[in-house]
């Protein structure tokens, strides 16, 4: 049966157009349950005994939600309870409109076979399908369309079951509608209702989101905040300039003041900040907002003054007289960004109250008031809360329980939360993804051994930190027969694996990079890939993409040649092993042999590199001791670096350069490269600031004037010094990024100081080098083009997410390693230690422990006692406190142990005891992410 | 027009038949040929018709947008008329062929219908000397068998009738910046009133004696033929004379009070039928081109 469906629609150029759709009905849409014979569906979803057990329903009974219920309950309907739902099309499509986040959950639970959702396409069904009627909007004729529904659902199974048990019950909290179906003859209740009625599961009830009629009662009536503009209002505001559209980043330190970026092209203002709760008006971290600018006499300066959320004065930081930026103050909300948050519960005051109060762990996300009668239970524990809104009467805003993570300081636990925190996507890969995978057992095949170059004779080998289980690089180097050198680097044919469009390749390019965390790997790519199939490990046969040069001996390049290729690695080496080799003389086998080889040439690039002036930078790295049984740390060491290390990364820079340099030659529009661009002038300041107060003059014009000075920089009897200066040099430069040539005209790399750069040598753990696999493999006709590859747009966005995902990786990462620190020191006990003074701030100091590599902040204001007499002066920049004073690289000593007492937030608790004893403490945070982001490590 | 070839025997056959009242089909001088109406015909037009006069097949749509008033009227919208005359209907329209006779009709009915007394053009007005409907009026001719302007202008009178313009509401904010809203409920809707609305009757001089609703053949005895096009209560708004030959006062006069009198008896059962239509909603079988 045919029936067309007409609606009109405004186009972008004001006209009206009257659309006209076909919509067919059919009379072969099954119900989708076991009960019933007639429908002829092979593998029905709902079960026959669908029992939850409930005093409202006691007898078994399939759950319609419509579309509201879906929105704002779907922690309820994602619990493994329920279980045996009926989601009608037509609600599935008002969710999609309306929450791609909700529809990809809902969607999600509905592929999962255990909670057995069944999707029921109504708008197509022959006795479902209703039109709309004179006089009824949009939403009363969906609503319509689902009791509709649910009525042939009702009269469809009781026919079935001869007027047996099978209900149907409707959900709804529009009381309207639920009058409605009522006198329609079904069975409704408000999605609270019923929850409240299941027994036995009483946790459900805190996972229902609070609605706006209850949350009145929460909190008083004294209006908090300005009223939000309507969209409308803020759209033309933003059209005609009043308002400016930006993101809101929170400040984390400062829970009053946070800033909006602008986005907008060729705005000349492209940071506004926002100081105070009122002009914040509960903007929620990244969330999209409008803000409305203040004349620039109101302009005020970002304070300096370290102010956290835990006391109960709201006063407003106080103001600063230098260097006013543009303020003002947020009008409107765009677009919320809200997502679940993890954190832990503070349980209220009173005993019997079942509101309390929730910590997110990320600072810059506002405590949320939330409703739960487990809170004995869940204190201790992370938890995840999603915000359900934010009336303009309360200071905080409300949500709802979704989820217990586990008790805090759990391994397992904190894992979990620092994945979620920085949005690492780590669930298991799914049977589509996993589909994808080359059938085992796998071997080389005749077609491969065609049109590749078999180097399987060649004597490579790999050399990795221990423990390496995907080995994506792989090297070797022999003598010409006309005296020449031949080095090549071969790196994991992964692209052939990973075919571009399917599942794989999306779950890859969307997870974008393997996370590295202590004592755990989330993988980008199934482990039968990285740990096996792609993985160069030796004495088997593995596909490779190998870059050979042919060198004269003063490592000056005079043939490149790119080829897909078969390897066999003759060893995988440790880096100690490999410098053990080249160290004793009387080893003098191939790989030995080869490895002097490259050593050699190496060290004459990188003494070339370094003339060209690339930098050398310094992080305190640290790396655990994990005990194989317990997986605790038993004991840190910093980052050893031989000889080896710098051999490997020397080949690795020549191999990206030189792939960079090919494909941008060919696809000059979209080669996906690496760039890093020079620091602007002023972020030097506090680092030549630092060096003046030693004496030390740090040119900062060029990377080679900023290398040269750095290197001559130190100071006697200070051996420490140089390393501290190059940690603030680290902190001082920009990030390095993907982007698409065809996007861009800056490729610079400063701190390689290469005028292009690319990455080509970890595609395991690096979707990046995937994409450059499959430019380079165009580029020497190994493999065939796709069109999202030569489309610099989509490229682009690809660049964004990958840029994202390896900021959060390389966030994540540091938050387990402080993890790790703060376990150690659980073990540990009190320790004295001792550090270097990093900065100076107005009132505080933060410290650098290098045996730990450990950071944190002393603050010398107390708000249980009166602070000590104080001044900051920003020259210097020093502090005098009382009567010492406190320099940039003074060395200080401290006593640290790790302060348990607050569950909520584990802090390394360390008192200085040198020069001045003070009780105040510094805190290392189990979550630090903003401060100081190092220059990724090139290779 | 599409021609057909009637000698002069059949020519003196036909009229004499005429001056006796009796013409070649049977009718009277002042009757119709059998008329089919159906509207609503064109699912994504906003208004369309079709009708059947004989063998003469024509199909109106109407489609409304929006677009700027003209400046000389600014608190009125307006029409605009386009008749495709399809190859379909003879083979003359081949080519360009058709073109001639279509700019033609749709002039004439341009003046026929483009004024405020036939239409009520106020109502199309949405803002005033910034935004009309323009109802783009499109004439499809399917086949030719004569009288093409009395089709034409009965189809286009049940296609305005037939016509729902989606309400738009005007909002303006404190800046005095209008912004236009389309109701999102496809019942809500405007209408045209289309009491006015004119027919057209072309009356073909034949002999000493006049025909309404002429078939070919007889358009080939007529030398000269007038259109008047006359409303419901019979006013005559428009008279044209079309053809070669012709027509002394006297027989003009008669013509015309002719014309009225036909004329308005045509009005009121077209009107009854669109209405006994639209009263069957959405139950009445539709016919289409099936018929």
């Amino acid at each position: 049966m045919l029936k067309s469906k007409t609606f009109v629609k405004k186009t972008r150029s004001g006209g009206v157009l009257k659309i006209v759709r076909e919509h067919y009905l059919r009379d072969d849409i099954w119900c989708g349950s076991e009960v019933c014979k007639e429908c002829k569906d092979e593998a029905p979803v709902l079960q026959e005994h669908a029992c939850i057990e409930s005093n409202l329903c006691s007898y078994p009974h399939y759950l319609i939600p419509d579309t509201n219920v879906v929105l704002h309950q779907i922690d309820i309907l994602e619990d493994p309870l329920i279980r045996n739902v009926i989601i009608l099309q037509i609600v599935l499509q008002e969710v999609r409109h309306r929450s791609a986040p909700v529809y990809k959950r809902i969607k999600d639970a509905i592929h999962e076979k255990e909670k057995h959702f069944y999707t029921f396409t109504n708008e197509h069904h022959r006795e479902t399908f209703i039109e709309r009627e004179q006089g009824e909007s949009a939403n009363d004729r969906n609503d319509r369309a689902i009791r509709v529904a649910a009525k042939w659902y009702t009269d469809h199974l009781a026919k079935k079951t001869n007027g047996g048990s099978l209900k149907v019950v409707l959900l709804t909290d529009d009381r309207s509608n639920k009058e409605k179906a009522e006198q329609y003859g079904l069975i409704v209740y408000r999605c609270e209702e019923y929850i409240k009625s299941l027994i036995g599961n009483p946790e459900l009830m805190d996972r229902l989101a609070l609605k706006p009629d209850d949350q009145n009662e929460i909190t008083g009536s004294k209006l908090l905040f300005p009223e939000h503009l309507p969209l409308s209002r803020i759209q033309s505001g933003i059209k005609n300039g009043m308002f400016l559209q930006g993101t809101f980043h929170a400040n984390r330190d400062n829970y009053l003041e946070g800033k909006v970026f602008i986005n907008r092209e060729g705005e000349e203002i492209n940071e506004v900040l926002l100081q105070g709760l009122q002009n914040l008006n509960r903007a929620v971290h990244q969330d999209v907002v409008a803000v409305e600018l203040f004349p620039k006499e109101h302009w005020v300066a970002p304070s300096s003054v370290v102010l956290q959320d835990d006391s109960p004065n709201d006063e407003d930081a106080e103001e600063d007289e230098t260097e006013n930026k543009p303020t003002g103050r947020v009008v409107g909300i765009i677009k919320r960004n809200w997502r679940p948050f993890c954190g832990m519960l503070s349980q209220s005051m009173i005993k019997e109250a079942t509101r309390h109060l929730f910590t997110p762990a990320d600072r810059r996300i506002p405590r949320i008031r939330i409703e739960t009668r487990q809170a004995a239970n869940l204190v201790g524990q992370r938890i995840m809360v999603a915000i359900d809104g934010w009336p303009k009467n309360s200071r905080y805003p409300n949500g709802h329980f979704v989820k217990n993570l586990g008790s805090a300081g759990d391994k397992e636990t904190e894992t979990e939360v620092l994945l979620l925190e920085h949005d690492v996507p780590h669930q298991p890969f799914s049977q589509a993804v996993l589909s994808f995978l080359p059938k085992m057992p796998w071997s080389i095949t005749e077609e491969d051994l065609k049109v590749r170059a078999d180097l399987r004779h060649l004597c490579v080998c790999s050399v990795d930190p221990p423990g390496c289980t995907d080995i994506d690089d792989t090297l070797h180097c022999r003598e010409l027969e006309n005296g020449n050198l031949e080095v090549g680097v071969h790196i994991a044919d992964v692209s052939h694996f990973i075919r571009p469009g399917n599942a794989l390749d999306q779950e890859a390019a969307s997870r974008g990079t393997t996370v590295y965390l202590c004592g755990k790997r989330i993988d980008m790519v199934p482990e039968l890939l990285s740990s096996n199939l792609c993985s160069l490990r030796s004495n088997v046969e593995r596909l490779a993409f190998s870059c050979i040069w042919e060198m004269n001996h003063n490592a000056e390049i005079l043939k490149a040649h790119f080829t897909k290729s078969i390897i066999n690695s003759k060893a995988s080496l440790t880096y100690a092993e490999a410098q053990m080799r080249i160290d004793d003389s009387t080893m003098k086998d191939d790989i030995t042999k080869s490895l002097r080889g490259l050593n050699r040439l190496a060290k004459i690039l990188k003494g070339r590199r370094i003339a060209k002036g690339a930098l050398t930078l310094s992080s305190p790295e640290v790396r655990f001791h994990i005990d194989s049984e317990t997986h605790d740390p038993i004991d840190l060491q910093s980052k050893e670096l031989k000889e080896t290390n710098s051999m490997v990364e020397e080949f690795m820079l020549l191999a990206n350069i030189s792939v960079a340099q090919k494909i941008y030659d060919e696809f000059s529009e979209c080669a996906l490269l690496r760039k890093h661009p020079s620091p602007p002038p002023s972020n030097y300041d506090i680092l030549i600031k630092a060096a003046k107060s030693r004496d030390l003059n740090i040119h900062t014009d060029s990377a080679k004037a900023l290398a040269d000075s750095l290197n001559n920089a130190t100071v006697e009897n200070f051996p420490y010094f140089n390393t501290l200066l190059r940690i603030l040099a680290t902190r001082c430069m920009m990030q390095a990024v993907y982007f698409c040539s065809g996007m861009d005209s800056d490729f610079h790399h400063y701190g390689l100081a290469s005028p292009i750069y690319t990455h080509f040598t970890s595609p395991i753990r690096r979707y990046a080098d995937i994409i450059v696999h499959r430019l380079l493999a165009v580029a020497i006709n190994a493999d065939s083009t796709y069109p999202d590859l030569m489309d610099k747009h989509k490229q682009s966005a690809l660049c964004n997410n990958l840029n994202y995902r390896h900021k959060m990786a390389q966030y994540a990462q540091r938050a387990s390693v402080a993890f790790h620190t703060q376990l150690f020191f659980k073990n540990k006990g009190i320790i004295n230690e001792e550090g270097f003074i990093l900065f100076v701030r107005k009132n505080a100091i933060i410290i650098l422990i290098p045996k730990f590599g450990l950071e944190g902040a002393v603050f010398f204001d107390n708000k249980d006692k009166p602070s000590p007499h104080l001044s900051f002066d920003s020259e210097g920049p020093t502090l005098k406190v009382e009567e010492h004073t406190f320099r940039m690289f003074d060395e200080v000593k401290v006593t640290i142990s790790l302060d348990a007492s607050n569950i909520q937030h584990q802090r390394i608790r360390m008192a200085l005891i040198e020069p001045l004893h003070t009780c105040s403490f510094i805190i290392y945070d189990l979550v630090r992410t903003d401060k100081g982001v190092p220059v990724g490590m090139p290779h | 027009m599409a021609a057909v070839q009637v000698s002069e025997a059949e020519k003196v056959y036909i009229m004499h038949g005429v001056r006796d009242d009796l013409r070649l089909d049977g009718r009277g001088c002042e009757d119709y040929r059998h008329m089919e109406i159906e509207t609503d015909v064109v699912s994504n037009t906003d208004g369309s018709a079709k009708i059947s006069l004989g063998h003469t097949d024509v199909l109106v749509g109407v489609k409304a947008e929006i677009g700027k008033p003209k400046p000389m009227v600014p608190d009125e919208g307006y029409l605009e008329f386009f008749v495709d005359c399809s190859a379909n209907a003879t083979p003359e329209f081949e080519g360009r062929g058709g073109e001639e006779l279509g700019v033609e009709l749709s002039n004439t009915l341009y003046k026929v219908f483009n004024n405020r007394h036939s239409v009520d053009l106020r109502s199309l007005c949405i803002c005033p000397g910034e935004n009309c409907w323009v109802l783009y009026v499109d004439v499809l001719l399917l086949q030719c068998d004569g009288n093409l302007f009395d089709a034409i202008s009965i189809a286009i009178k049940a296609a305005l009738f037939n016509t729902r313009i989606p309400k738009v509401h005007i909002s303006e904010d404190e800046e005095g910046v209008k912004e236009m809203e389309l109701s999102d409920d496809p019942y809500d809707c405007m209408r045209l009133n289309v009491e006015n609305v004119p027919c057209i009757v072309t009356l073909c001089k034949i002999g000493h004696r006049h025909v309404v609703d002429a078939t070919l053949q007889e358009k080939a005895c007529s030398v000269a033929s007038l259109l008047i096009s006359v409303t419901h209560r019979g006013t005559v708004t428009c008279v044209r004379k079309m053809g070669g030959g012709s027509l002394d006062p006297e027989s003009i006069f008669e013509m015309t009070e002719a014309g009225k009198r036909v004329g308005k008896a045509l009005h009121a059962p077209l009107m009854e039928l669109l209405q006994k239509e639209e009263s069957l909603g959405k139950k009445r079988q539709k016919v289409g081109f099936l018929g």
